[in-house]
């Protein structure tokens, strides 16, 4: 295995958060990845003729060498190509694929970008397009093309240009703690803390899937000294607002797709249940109704049915409810300890976390075969989440006895950390594709 | 002629996108993209503004760093450090270094339960008051600015008629008195459940919070152990522990002012979630037993799950630590 190590450096954009620094590994795997040239993007003012800013026109092409290097298919190389590629010597030297574009800016915020897309072997071109940005930062620019690359080259749909919500927390040495609610790129860029801090607990942060605006986040809060959902909304500029009071604990939320109602699990009489509570009519309807523990609610992709974490028959497993039949069935067989389940963005599979002797780790379970996969080494994962196309896997774990978060790739297992310099972070969620 | 010729090129280069075999057109292809030519697509990438939400909570020294030097005046003012601020000629602050000390020194010397209480949210330091007998009233507007009628049926309802001074023919001689009266002892909210008298609140919970400390100490001197250790992932009230919860039974019946938060806590192994929900059944199976002796009204159970470990570490010895409930008497 091969560590690549990189810092980067967010700016202060409001007075709580910190300077902080993220740190990336990626853990390369050499299997099964296309080798693709990635051309630095020469960038034109509006008359074509001057280039601009040779520096803008590499740090696009950077930024989407490291965003198809991250997924697992690619291993990128970086090129100057401005003309049609001389695909023999490309092809002498083991290369599949070349990406070249060129970028005109048009005005402060919009860009033409002409992108293209050449396979080496049958030296045609796969993708030729000029495409109109508007209103956009570089690191978006980039995205948005490796997104395009990403399709072009494997049919599927890239999740580049989306955002993930996680808690972070920092330890001040007098044996407090502040959490922080944050979000950030896909690539863990941009981070924000959208709440003030804390010292009070904040868990199971999720995004809901409407779009742009209207995205919300739904979250667990001990700030009134128990564990409560709250939802907040980032980009609406109010103050997150508490799920109403309910006879006992409220916790991990998880949104149905259409993000007007949630599952949740609620202590009544000391009973923990899931429920589905409807945001618009405050209507509160009950889900699971055994004496055992009931949590960890996921609704499945299609809002049909939902996976939970109960330990009913003595032991933690995973089971699934079709909301319309009322069926429950058990999904896990193996071991004793299978929970956390969310689903599969095809709703074919579940992320969830095993364990292994006395090891927890995340596994892919295949719903129809009942096939578990157990996906990692570690002592302690927790909280996996599927990005949006399907193609990785955010979780929690362990490294040198801090709090970091990893991204899987199912194409090849190849892993990416996302780590604080001092701090943890915990509880990764994955939104939704951006537009 | 010349529009004809572009117009011929433009089909070329989107006939040629769509066939996707070029090569034939050489080195020159990438010229004939002209800039006057309209996009195939055209994207919006506009984001939605992110609005942070400000909070009032404590500030670390490296958060104070990072502030510009006005934003320091402004917060060293709303913190009563105005006089402290060494302000040249240009407005421009001269002792950066001293105010950033002198305002982590202020909240250090804010002593642990008035700072405990300060740092409460508006919904539960309602909660904790009224958990300690103190009544609310909802008040448009400020108190003092009612009429003198007014405060007296509020003192009369609320039971402060003793403050009242009145002359004979019933009007109130001491205003400003049942107006301290009232603010000091009871919880006075806007019509939006806000409260008006934050400090006032807080200093009567103070008062409160010393006597907590006395009911840690009186329980530290019965010797009576306050944490109760579980194995993992079971929440089973074992004979010592029945042992130990009579005790605390006995303690609180001879100490009928105390009430009992019963915390439940988990180790780190498994997921936060699920360890939420076991933490929460550790500490209802020990609430089960006091039920026994009719002491239910008088215990509030929470749940931290793995949240707050008393040893960090990922052994046995941590673990161990951390699978427990608490008593805290309040």
């Amino acid at each position: 295995m091969k560590y690549i190590k990189f810092f980067i450096l967010f700016s202060i954009l409001a007075s709580f958060s910190a300077n902080a620094i993220l740190e990336v590994n990626i853990i390369k795997s050499k299997e099964d990845s296309f080798p693709v040239v990635i051309s630095s993007f020469p960038v034109y003012s509006n008359n074509n003729v001057i280039i601009k800013d040779t520096q803008i026109g590499n740090e696009i092409a950077s930024i989407i060498r490291d965003d198809l290097n991250r997924s697992g298919h690619f291993n990128t190389t970086a090129e100057k190509i401005n003309t049609i590629p001389d695909f023999d010597f490309w092809e002498n030297h083991k290369k599949d694929a070349i990406v070249t574009g060129k970028i005109v800016q048009t005005s402060p915020k919009t860009y033409n970008v002409d992108l293209y897309v050449y396979d080496v072997y049958t030296k045609k071109q796969l993708y030729g397009k000029r495409i109109g940005v508007t209103n956009a930062s570089i690191r978006k620019v980039a995205h948005i093309l490796s997104d395009k690359i990403y399709y072009t080259l494997l049919g599927q749909k890239g999740a580049f240009n989306t955002k993930l919500t996680y808690v972070s927390i920092s330890h001040n040495g007098h044996g407090d703690s502040k959490y922080r609610l944050q979000i950030s790129d896909a690539d863990g860029y941009n981070q924000k803390t959208i709440l003030p801090p804390t010292s009070k607990p904040i868990l199971s942060p999720v995004w809901s899937s409407e779009p742009g605006r209207l995205r919300k986040i739904a979250y667990v809060s001990f700030e009134n000294d128990r564990s409560e959902v709250f939802i907040a909304y980032p980009y609406l500029g109010i103050n997150p607002t508490k799920l109403p009071r309910f006879d006992g604990i409220a916790s991990s939320p998880s949104w149905h797709p259409d993000g007007d109602s949630i599952a949740l699990t609620i202590s009544k009489n000391g009973n923990k249940d899931i429920y589905i509570y409807t945001l618009k009519n405050q209507n509160l309807k009950r889900v699971t109704t055994n004496v055992a523990i009931d949590t960890e609610a996921n609704f499945s992709p299609d809002g049909k049915s939902i996976a939970f974490t109960s330990n009913r028959t003595g032991q933690v497993q995973v089971y699934i409810k079709n909301l319309k039949s009322g069926k429950i069935s058990r999904a896990t067989f193996e071991g004793s300890y299978n929970a956390k389940p969310v689903f599969s963005p095809d709703g074919k599979d579940l992320a969830l976390i095993h364990r292994v002797g006395s090891d927890y780790r995340l596994a892919l379970l295949d719903i129809a075969s009942r096939d578990l996969m157990i996906m990692t080494q570690n002592k302690s994962d927790e909280s996996p989440f599927f990005s949006p196309n399907g193609g990785m896997i955010i979780y929690g774990t362990n490294h040198n006895n801090k709090g970091i978060l990893s991204i899987i790739s199912l194409h090849n297992n190849q892993t990416v950390e996302f780590m604080h310099k001092e701090g943890e972070l915990r509880e990764p969620s994955w939104s939704n594709y951006s537009n | 002629m010349s529009k004809k010729i572009l117009l011929l090129s433009s089909v070329i280069f989107l006939s040629s996108c769509a066939a996707t075999s070029i090569s034939e057109l050489g080195d020159k292809f990438l010229d004939l993209i002209n800039p006057s030519e309209a996009p195939s697509e055209v994207i919006d990438l506009s984001e939605p503004t992110l609005i942070l939400i400000d909070g009032d909570g404590g500030f670390t020294e490296e958060e104070l760093e990072v502030l510009s030097n006005d934003e320091l005046i402004e917060i060293a003012k709303e913190k009563g450090l105005e006089d402290m601020l060494e302000i040249d000629a240009d407005g421009n602050l001269k002792n950066r270094d001293e105010i950033i000390n002198a305002l982590l020194e202020a909240e250090a010397l804010l002593d642990n339960a008035t700072q405990e209480l300060q740092s409460l949210s508006n919904d539960a330091l309602i909660e904790r008051a009224e958990e300690k007998g103190m009544d609310s009233i909802v008040v448009s507007g400020e108190l003092k600015s009612l009429s003198n009628d007014e405060l007296i049926e509020i003192a009369k309802e609320k039971g402060m008629e003793d403050v009242l001074v009145l002359d004979a023919d019933g009007n109130l001689l001491n205003k400003d008195e049942v107006v301290k009266a009232l603010t000091d002892n009871l919880i006075i909210l806007d019509e939006d459940g806000n409260i008006q008298n934050k400090d006032e609140v807080v200093e009567a919970l103070r008062e409160g919070a010393e006597e907590t400390k006395l009911a840690a100490l009186i329980l530290e001197n019965s010797g009576i152990t306050s944490i109760l250790y579980f194995s993992f992932d079971d929440s089973e009230i074992d004979e010592i522990a029945t042992r130990i919860i009579i005790q605390h039974a006995n303690f609180m019946q001879s100490n009928p002012s105390f009430n009992l938060r019963l915390e439940g806590h988990a180790d780190e192994r498994g997921t936060r979630e699920y360890n939420l929900a076991l933490g929460e059944n550790r500490a209802l199976n020990v609430k089960e037993v006091l039920g026994l002796y009719n002491l239910e009204d008088r215990i509030v159970v929470v749940s931290y799950g793995e949240e707050q470990p008393i040893l960090t570490g990922s052994n046995e010895e941590a673990w161990e630590k951390n699978r427990r409930v608490e008593f805290s008497y309040y």
